[in-house]
């Protein structure tokens, strides 16, 4: 069994317990055990926090990397919000000195010190990679298989992009992802502009709610045009917005989709067995029963 | 031959028209936007690879190349003050496209830096801010949610500052120790009384 520190975020436990409550059922069944990180808070919010100042966004990710240090543990976290966070501060204080000095001039004031001793994952990515789990261990953990049912990805932009800084190869066509679905037995389904973002970051969601939607909505055409069943993603935030803001683009605009979102450890964990109830599917805004009647 | 009549002469008029913002710029707003954001506007030679790729340029006047052009430009004052700066939703899509491995991106977010240090910023932002202050959290568990946890079997609050608020203290060193819990309070009351 790997052990990683369970960096939570705020989304994914305040807002989709099922997807926490899936991340570590599903990953337990593929030797991964997830560990309580105590006293992490908000990774912070990089769109919010980056803009106002950079250096508190540095520090506040800083601390809660310290506390993984002081675990001994690897993160692995579920949003590509805090992988941006968590992940790309930990990359620029292992290679900035002047940065990190700075840090750990600030966390010296709360007796800690960042050393840059642990490495931050996604866990889409460790169950993607053959040396960690891979598409054949999650296909033969399927008890459920997701047969019949079409599914388009969303891969959101933090996880991948900028494509330099990271290790995921190209953001302009992915596919591992839909690997990832089809290990489930769906159909992984294409659609016209995948990678376009989900209109909610940066603060934009909270600065002009109607222009991040209308990014949503041009995604949603889209998602329609394919005849997908549901939409599959690796960031509660992004879940937030496509599935929550389906119901404000009713409101706003007059027009519905009744697309179900699921996050991607919903989904194993429903191939794994869990059942809606588990997941606390009734929690979403958008009914996942059309879905659930194809799969169950 | 047409194209080039009276060419020398239209040319040196043209460079000789130094009208064109010179008051208005500062050479080091094109530094600092250039230190704090680690990416090289100057470079940029306006292809408009960004905003062709920009998921907000086509519902709204936001376009990232000319914020880019106005930090190599040095136009402090048009970038900090146009409210079009608030409209980048961070994709990182003009970053991965630039010819030039600009990162506009990171542009934008040295830009919003430097326009907050002037208290110009949306209060949702700074709300973001006061949330965190006090729980942790950025966006807090509530009852419907707790109760749902236990169904689930999972503890009614996660094992973040929810459940440990010890750690609080420390988040709190760290804002009180940039001022920004003060700033923001500030800021938000001014707005809304
Ligand atoms: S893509 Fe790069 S070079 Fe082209 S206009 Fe934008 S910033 Fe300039
Ligand atoms: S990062 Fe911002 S400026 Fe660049 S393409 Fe995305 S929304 Fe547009």
């Amino acid at each position: 069994m790997r052990e990683y520190a369970f960096f939570l975020g705020c989304i994914a436990p305040n807002r989709y317990p099922g997807a926490e409550s899936a991340s570590y059922k599903a990953s337990e069944k593929l030797g991964i055990k997830l560990l309580d990180l105590e006293g992490a808070s908000c990774c912070p919010a990089p769109g919010a926090f980056g803009s106002i100042d950079l250096n508190v966004f540095y520090a506040m990710a800083a601390r809660n990397l310290v506390l993984a240090e002081q675990m001994k543990k690897d993160i692995a976290l579920v949003c590509n919000g805090c992988y941006k966070s968590i992940w790309e501060v930990n990359h620029k204080l292992k290679h900035n000195k002047e940065l990190r000095d700075g840090v750990n001039e600030v966390l010296k004031g709360i007796d800690m010190e960042f050393k840059g001793t642990i490495d931050v994952w996604h866990l889409a990515e460790l169950l993607y990679d053959p040396a960690i789990v891979g598409v054949q261990k999650i296909r033969d953990s399927v008890k459920v298989p997701l047969t019949g049912t079409r599914i388009a990805v969303h891969y959101g932009c933090h996880l991948m992009k900028p494509r330099k800084e990271r290790h995921f190869g190209t953001t302009e066509h992915p596919t591992w992802m839909e690997e990832m679905v089809a290990a489930l037995g769906a159909e992984p389904v294409e659609y016209r502009n995948k990678m376009l973002c989900c209109g909610a970051g940066g603060g934009v969601r909270g600065y002009d709610l109607v222009h991040s939607l209308d990014i949503t909505n041009e995604k949603l055409i889209n998602l329609k045009e394919a005849k997908v069943d549901a939409l599959t993603e690796i960031c509660p935030f992004c879940q937030l917005q496509f599935d929550r803001g389906q119901i404000e683009i009713q409101e706003k605009f007059g027009v519905s989709y009744n697309l179900p979102v699921l996050h991607y450890c919903e989904l194993l964990g429903l191939a794994q067995g869990m059942t809606p109830q588990e997941l606390a599917l009734d929690l979403h805004g958008i009914s996942c029963e059309p879905f659930l009647q194809k799969v169950l | 031959m047409a194209r080039t009549k009276g060419y020398p002469e239209a040319l040196e008029k043209k460079l000789a028209d130094t009208r064109l913002y010179e008051d208005e710029r500062h050479p080091e707003f094109t530094k600092t936007v250039e230190k704090i954001s680690m990416t090289i506007p100057h470079m940029c030679y306006q292809c408009g690879t960004c905003t062709a790729s920009c998921p907000s340029a086509p519902r709204s006047s936001y376009r990232i190349r000319k914020f880019v052009r106005r930090a190599l430009l040095g136009l402090e004052d048009e970038a900090l003050t146009d409210p079009d700066l608030w409209l980048c939703t961070t994709c990182y899509s003009c970053t991965d496209r630039c010819p030039r491995d600009i990162a506009p991106t990171d542009v934008i977010m040295a830009m919003r830096n430097l326009a907050f240090k002037r208290d110009i910023i949306p209060v949702n932002f700074l709300k973001t801010v006061q949330a965190i202050y006090t729980s942790g959290h950025g966006v807090p568990n509530n009852d419907v949610n707790r109760a749902a946890r236990k169904k689930l079997g999972l503890p009614a609050d996660p094992p973040t500052t929810h459940r440990f608020p010890q750690y609080i203290k420390g988040i709190q060193y760290i804002l009180d120790y940039f001022e920004l819990k003060k700033n923001a309070d500030r800021i938000v009351k001014e707005r809304e009384g």
